[in-house]
């Protein structure tokens, strides 16, 4: 009987225990994917939007140093991490480490944040406008063409994937050139989007982009990136017509464009693109001696590098220069800006009109205080120019010369520094694309 | 592990030889009964004091012994109770009581919540350490860092020589791959905290997360370390499943049930201890041996272009004229002992009063533990109060036992361990060479270190990491006989405990030091973090005796548990300070992060155990258990588990007689984990720009359908006894499986996120645990008690429903742990010399082996406890950051490379260049001496002279932990972990704080 009365007790206890809810956990620390995607409010959009545009920056440093070391821009010193002096200069490339996976992944982290804001945007009861739709989508849809355009300049000819929205069932890899026509699908639709977006964003517009901060003149910066995708694709007429849309100005600035801001506030991040002035061995961008010995005589872009006060030297790699294109960590980094557009303008031409890409090279070339250019106008020729300025004016700001020497089919041209360095011309898929 | 009162056989042989008498005997006769039961006690030991001369009780607990003469003692002892003497006037019979002793509690094990079992009726290989086996060698630096050695089947690591904990305690092998991998510690019933909480936000100083592994690698300290271990009864280990089920949803990796001291019915018992002692490094890693070539070939590039090949030829020059300048004048300076050189002050005072009246028994303990390291301004504080009080009412059928316990502790922690900034003082000493000059002027002003990013001096100097936490772990058991009868009784059991903390994180960086200066620097960062926890439990169980007229009784019990936790923790981090102001307002940039976890488990369980005649003892039991950590918070997980032992000697059939006890005994149980905070959810982390907040995806995706990891384990022994329980076996085998398990596995990065939690795979742990022990020698002026521990452990991943993964380390070019379906879950891979990536090594170790010892001749105590660790892999990457810094000891010496030409140093940096992981795998084995006290207790003759009776005990003694170390490894020391505690990355080593050995002092008293 005794038994039975603890039986009974214990079971009367257990019945009560069971019925006694316990609360389904909350996530305390901030909103859910889940949460956006299915419906996006009017304050949601406007902190998605603004954490798409602080993504973008995240592990821009370790690109663009990973493509300026394989474009012999500048060496990265990090005694901490050498890889930077050994495989990146070797060619001898990991699939499975940083400077493989970590630029590739927050790239894709940017493109998840818009994919999730697009699809919150679709699904959205905020009652938005068609207008502010379409601003919207024009606005993400640019970026999102941007940012896949940062990994195929990583990847090249191993191709990426472009449809990457459902985590459990990826697109398929698309080759180079058939993202680069998803991209620049991307771009026109984006055209089209901000065609009937109204005159204003329905979100905050950072000051990196004041210069295109409404629909009509965010277009301009649409029409300059696709303007590079069609350089990069050698559709050089298409480009040009690009061009004239875009916010390129043969007077203007040089300077003139979007850039990504950094400050040290909060969350913030600070530009990672910036080392002191005579760092140590721990942290440096020691610029490629050739980049001094190969200029011209009076050109006032070696002002983008200082000489240290002594040469610095790692891994049998002693440089005097450092990179100093940036003079403080809150300063902005270029998206793009009109000395590239005019290169462009100049590359778009040099076949169709050689003479109008001379008239272009010479803005550049007179702004850096050099005489205008007095070389042949053959194609070949004009090439050699347009890469020499390139690789001079766009210094170590996005790994231009990298990419620019890839397009002609001549990193064959960059300094080898050591026994067994090598060039490469793409970063490996990563290991866990499982390709 | 336990000892012996057995009788002795070598006494037996004295007697046997020698039955010549010299002198007059006398025969003393009686009989001995239990004074609970009444009933015969066989085999009690007599002994005449001070003698040889002994005998033991029959069957019937009838004895006889012959004596010299009158006066004489007689020593009564039998294991499980109180050993009493007697002095006996003259020729009379003397039937003796003996009553229940405390230290029988040693021998009852713990099989559930509510209810234990005696250690011989166990299923279970459950170790049981007492308070003299936990810290009576030596005392040690925190709770869980005196654990190593002291029971079979765990490893335990220290992350850093840090004082002041950060241990990893892994109970046969690995139990989960990402989600809690550390025990659940129960101390008096209340459920206590071990978080490792990485509050102080260093990583904005150090960058160590922007590399390569996302860890903070802030090798914060786990809050066990709080604990203190002067206060502990005695401890218990359920190392997996088959003994730990019963603890459900949170004990897969084992449970460590820990008692601390109770009063005792009598007199005021008042202790006082002191002990004082120093440490130092264990090992230097030591230094170059540099020469001018070596200056010259170290800075000096050749180059095709001649100018610049002369330019550095003219630094490499100017080099060799510094290194030549202060070598001449004796200032070549050892940077490496001018930090880790200090012999750090230890000092621990330990007060504890105790007593208790007829319901009443309570104890009072008082401890301040000081301990500084062997870098300066590094070191741990420790205050510990503690109350306990029991109390029994209603004549006695009522007892209230209440705990309660306040520590605050201390701890500077210096800034050492990976980074990428070059920052930490060990990342800077790698490259800081003899004939750099670092030392402060008259004013104080520190240069700057020319060959690395920071002073590490300076660093040392001015920094403060430190960690304050001031906690109150406090709980209650009321224990009511609500039903007794002579067959049966029935006891409500109430219990409930809180454990509460606050744990502030300081981290300051002044702008003076060298990597703070703007504009390269922050210009001074000051962190503050703030965590307040809250655990707190409740639980409420019934427990039934019921026994038959056959002698077969059963214990039925069931109950009810609910938990909650609760945990906040606020970080803020202000970078360019004013000046020298350190308040998080005096600075530009202020930066606020907050994590907050609510948990909530409810639960119930339902055991039946049978016991026939204590032959055959089995039990079943379930139970269920609920939390808000699941993906259905509402679903109920059921955990069962069953065993069985049978005493074969207690069968008649049992004549095996130097064989007295044999007992076989096999267990299966199932427990779980919960999936790590963040696995249900995929959370928008927040970022800012221009003023914009934003939010950003995380890096890992969540799965709102995660269910917890289910272990299960199947263990079957035997324990044995031999002549008498003179020398005892006991061995176990088990089988544990862990499945579901949560892995936060790599996933297509081109998905937005680089991992994804998911239920992926199934692991297995076999292994083998035998101990030995045996009292070699037991007399009266001379004991030897010897103990062999033995325990191997292999883990394998059974199945792996994602593609094979890498983590806890830098990349396969430095060697990393990888997950891999049918290969061992520790196993570490890398790139060999030909590219291709290859097994080069494994965590876990072949085997352990412990051998301990207790030696006492009269009133002097030697015990000691040696280690070996067979086998184990580290990944050393100090080696190679020196190598870089062209600092390595061995840097010359030609020992790697197979083809003799190159020193050891560039052969590392060419294997890196290379991507060829393979001279960075070491083998991390070591034995060591990781306990030794001899230890002299005054005589009671002089006690009583010079103090009256009113001490009645004087202890002195010395005592040391790691005097000796042996070990191939090329560092500091083998057991180092860069990534802290939990999951799979210990053993990875990036320039750590190093361990030290200790050397003590101890005098104690009690009144």
């Amino acid at each position: 009987m005794k038994i039975l009365r603890t039986f009974l007790i214990i079971v009367f206890s257990s019945i009560f225990m069971i019925s006694c809810d316990v609360e389904d956990g909350e996530n305390l620390n901030g909103p859910t994917t889940s949460s956006i995607a299915e419906d996006l409010s009017r304050a949601e959009l406007i902190q998605t939007m603004a954490g798409v545009l602080s993504d973008m920056r995240d592990r821009l440093g370790t690109q663009i140093d990973a493509q300026a070391v394989a474009g012999r821009e500048y060496w990265r010193f990090q005694s901490s991490d050498p890889r930077w002096t050994a495989d990146l200069l070797t060619g001898t490339l990991d699939n499975n480490t940083f400077y493989t996976t970590a630029p590739y992944a927050s790239r894709y982290a940017t493109i998840k944040n818009i994919n999730l804001l697009l699809e919150g945007l679709s699904n959205s009861t905020a009652g938005f406008t068609d207008e502010e739709a379409a601003a919207t989508r024009g606005f993400a849809n640019a970026i999102k063409a941007h940012e896949l355009l940062m990994v195929l300049n990583l990847q090249y000819q191993n191709g990426i994937r472009t449809d990457v929205a459902d985590p459990d069932n990826l697109g398929a890899f698309e080759s180079y050139d058939q993202a680069l026509t998803t991209i620049m699908g991307l771009l026109t639709s984006s055209l089209t989007d901000l065609a009937n977006g109204g005159n204003s964003f329905p979100f905050a517009i950072p000051s990196g982009f004041d210069l295109v901060n409404e629909p009509s003149s965010f277009m301009t910066f649409v029409n300059a990136l696709a303007a590079r995708v069609e350089v990069y694709r050698g559709d050089y007429n298409a480009a040009n017509s690009f061009l004239q849309d875009s916010f390129m100005s043969m007077g203007g600035d040089l300077n003139t464009g979007v850039n990504m801001t950094f400050s040290l506030t909060g969350a913030d991040i600070a530009n990672p693109l910036f080392f002191a002035l005579n760092s140590t061995g721990a942290n440096a961008r020691i610029a490629h001696p050739s980049f001094i010995t190969d200029a011209e005589v009076g050109d006032t872009r070696l002002n983008k590098v200082v000489l240290r006060d002594q040469p610095l030297t790692q891994s049998n790699l002693t440089g005097e220069y450092d990179v100093f294109i940036y003079d403080s960590n809150v300063a902005s980094v270029p998206i793009i800006r009109n000395e590239e557009l005019i290169l462009l303008y100049a590359e778009a031409n040099h076949i169709s009109n050689p003479t109008e890409a001379v008239n272009a090279i010479n803005v550049i070339r007179n702004a850096a205080g050099l005489p205008n250019y007095s070389g042949g106008n053959t194609a070949a020729e004009l090439v050699d120019e347009i890469l020499n300025q390139r690789r001079y004016s766009l210094f170590a700001e996005g790994g231009h010369r990298w990419i620019d020497l890839r397009r002609f089919d001549r990193l064959g041209d960059l300094p080898i520094d050591r026994a067994g360095d090598a060039t490469f011309s793409q970063f490996p898929i990563p290991a866990n694309e499982n390709q | 592990m336990k000892k012996q009162a057995g009788y002795s056989n070598l006494l037996l042989l004295l007697f046997i030889f020698f039955p010549v008498v010299l002198w007059a005997q006398e025969t003393i006769l009686g009989k001995i009964t239990d004074g609970s039961s009444g009933e015969a006690i066989p085999f009690v030991n007599i002994i005449e004091k001070g003698t040889s001369n002994g005998t033991t009780s029959d069957i019937d607990g009838n004895y006889s012994i012959r004596v010299g003469g009158f006066p004489v003692t007689l020593v009564y002892s039998s294991l499980g109770f109180e050993t009493q003497e007697i002095t006996v006037e003259s020729n009379r019979t003397v039937n003796v009581v003996l009553q229940e002793s405390a230290a029988a509690l040693e021998e009852v094990v713990v099989t559930g919540l509510a209810s234990s079992v005696k250690r011989s009726n166990a299923a279970n290989a459950v170790a049981s350490i007492t308070a003299e086996e936990l810290a009576g060698n030596t005392p040690p630096v925190t709770l869980d860092g005196a654990l190593a050695g002291k029971f079979a089947g765990a490893l335990v690591t220290k992350n850093s020589g840090a004082p002041g904990g950060g241990i990893s305690v892994k109970l046969r092998g690995v139990t989960s791959i990402n989600g809690n991998s550390q025990p659940l510690y129960i101390v008096d019933g209340v459920y206590v905290n071990n978080n490792s909480i990485a509050g102080a936000g260093l990583n904005a100083v150090s960058g160590a997360a922007s590399g390569g592994n996302a860890s903070n690698q802030d090798n914060p300290s786990n809050r066990i370390a709080d604990i203190n271990p002067e206060d502990i009864e005695s401890l218990e280990v359920l190392k997996g499943a088959s003994a730990a089920a019963i603890y459900g949803a949170r004990a897969a990796a084992g449970v460590i049930i820990i008692t601390t001291k109770r009063g005792k019915k009598g007199r005021t018992k008042v202790s006082f201890s002191q002990d004082v002692g120093f440490n130092t490094i264990i090992n230097f890693r030591g230094q170059r041996n540099f020469t001018e070539d070596r200056v010259f070939d170290f800075f000096f590039n050749p180059s095709s272009d001649p100018v610049e090949e002369q330019e550095s030829r003219d630094a490499a020059n100017a080099q060799v004229a510094l290194f030549r300048d202060a070598r001449d004048n004796g200032r070549l300076v050892d940077y490496e002992r001018e930090i880790f050189g200090e012999e750090g002050f230890i000092t621990n005072t330990n007060v504890s009063v105790s007593g208790g009246s007829e319901n009443t028994s309570f104890y009072a303990g008082f401890s301040n533990n000081s301990e500084d390291g062997i870098v300066k301004n590094t070191g741990y504080d420790k205050k510990s109060i503690r109350f306990n009080i029991g109390h029994n009412f209603w004549e006695n059928r009522a007892k209230l036992t209440l705990t309660s316990n306040y520590i605050n502790s201390s701890s500077d922690r210096g800034f050492f361990n990976n980074d990428n900034t070059g920052t930490t003082i060990g990342v800077a000493l790698t490259s800081t060479l003899p004939w750099a000059d670092l030392f402060p002027d008259e004013n104080g002003v520190y240069p700057d270190n020319p060959y690395a990013a920071s002073n590490p001096l300076q660093t040392r100097d001015l920094i403060t990491n430190r960690e304050d936490v001031n906690r109150f772990i406090t709980g209650g058991t009321l224990d009511v006989r609500l039903f007794e009868s002579e067959k049966s009784n029935l006891k409500l059991i109430l219990r409930g405990g809180v454990d509460y903390y606050e744990l502030i994180t300081t981290a300051i960086f002044p702008e003076t030091l060298q990597f703070q200066r703007p504009p390269q620097g922050l210009n001074g960062v000051s962190a503050l973090g703030t965590t307040e926890n809250k655990d707190a439990n409740y639980s409420a169980f019934l427990v039934h005796n019921y026994n038959t007229n056959n002698e077969l009784s059963f214990t039925t019990q069931g109950g009810l548990t609910k938990q909650t936790f609760s945990r906040n923790t606020v970080r803020n981090i202000t970078s360019d300070l004013i000046a020298t102001q350190t308040n998080l307002d005096q600075g530009a940039n202020v930066s606020v992060t907050q994590f907050r976890q609510e948990q909530e488990d409810a639960g119930f369980f339902i055991q039946e155990e049978i016991n026939y005649q204590d032959k055959v003892i089995g039990t079943i039991g379930i139970r269920g258990d609920k939390s808000s950590n699941n993906g259905d918070a509402n679903k109920l997980f059921y955990y069962p588990k069953a065993s069985a032992a049978v005493n074969l000697h207690k069968f008649d059939f049992w004549k095996v007689g130097f064989l007295n006890q044999m007992k076989v005994r096999a267990a299966y149980g199932e427990a779980g984990n919960f999936a790590p905070n963040g696995a249900l959810f995929t959370a928008y982390t927040n970022s800012l720009i221009d003023g914009n907040v934003g939010i950003v995806v995380p890096v890992t995706l969540g799965d709102p359908s995660i269910s917890p990891e289910r272990q299960k384990e199947f263990e079957i022994g035997f324990d044995s006894g031999f002549f008498n329980n003179r020398i005892n076996l006991e061995f176990s085998y088990y089988n544990k499986t862990v499945d579901d398990l949560i892995l936060e596995a790599n996933t297509e990065p081109s998905s937005g996120f680089t991992s994804r939690f998911a239920n992926a795979g199934n692991l297995a742990n076999r292994g083998v645990e035998v101990s030995l022990n045996a009292d070699v020698f037991k007399g009266e002026d001379f004991e030897w008690n010897s103990g062999i521990l033995f325990f191997k452990n292999k883990s394998e991943i059974t199945e792996l429903d994602v593609p094979a993964f890498n983590l806890g380390g830098f990349g396969a070019g430095l060697g990393t742990f990888r997950i891999e379906e049918g290969k061992s879950a520790t196993q570490i891979v890398g790139n060999n010399a030909d590219g291709d990536l290859v097994v080069l090594g494994d965590a876990e170790p072949d085997f352990q082996v412990t051998f301990t010892n207790n030696i006492r001749y009269k009133d002097f105590t030697l015990s000691f406890l040696w280690h070996w660790k067979q086998g184990g892999d580290n990944v050393n990457l100090t080696n190679l950051l020196t190598d870089f810094g062209g600092t390595s000891a061995d840097y010359d010496d030609i020992e790697l490379d197979p083809t003799g030409q190159l020193g050891n140093g560039p052969f590392r940096v060419n294997a890196f260049r290379n991507g060829n992981a393979t001279p960075f795998v070491e083998d991390a084995s070591y034995l060591r001496l990781r306990e030794i006290g001899l230890y002299y207790n005054l005589p009671d003759k002089f006690l009583k002279g010079v103090f009256r009776g009113y001490v009645s005990n004087v202890k002195l003694g010395f005592s040391g932990n790691n005097l000796i170390n042996i070990f191939d490894y090329n560092s500091y020391d083998p057991e180092v972990s860069n990534f802290g505690s939990n999951g799979l990355s210990t053993g990875v080593e990036v320039t750590p704080f190093p361990s030290s050995k200790r050397y003590l002092f101890h005098l104690a008293v009690d009144f």
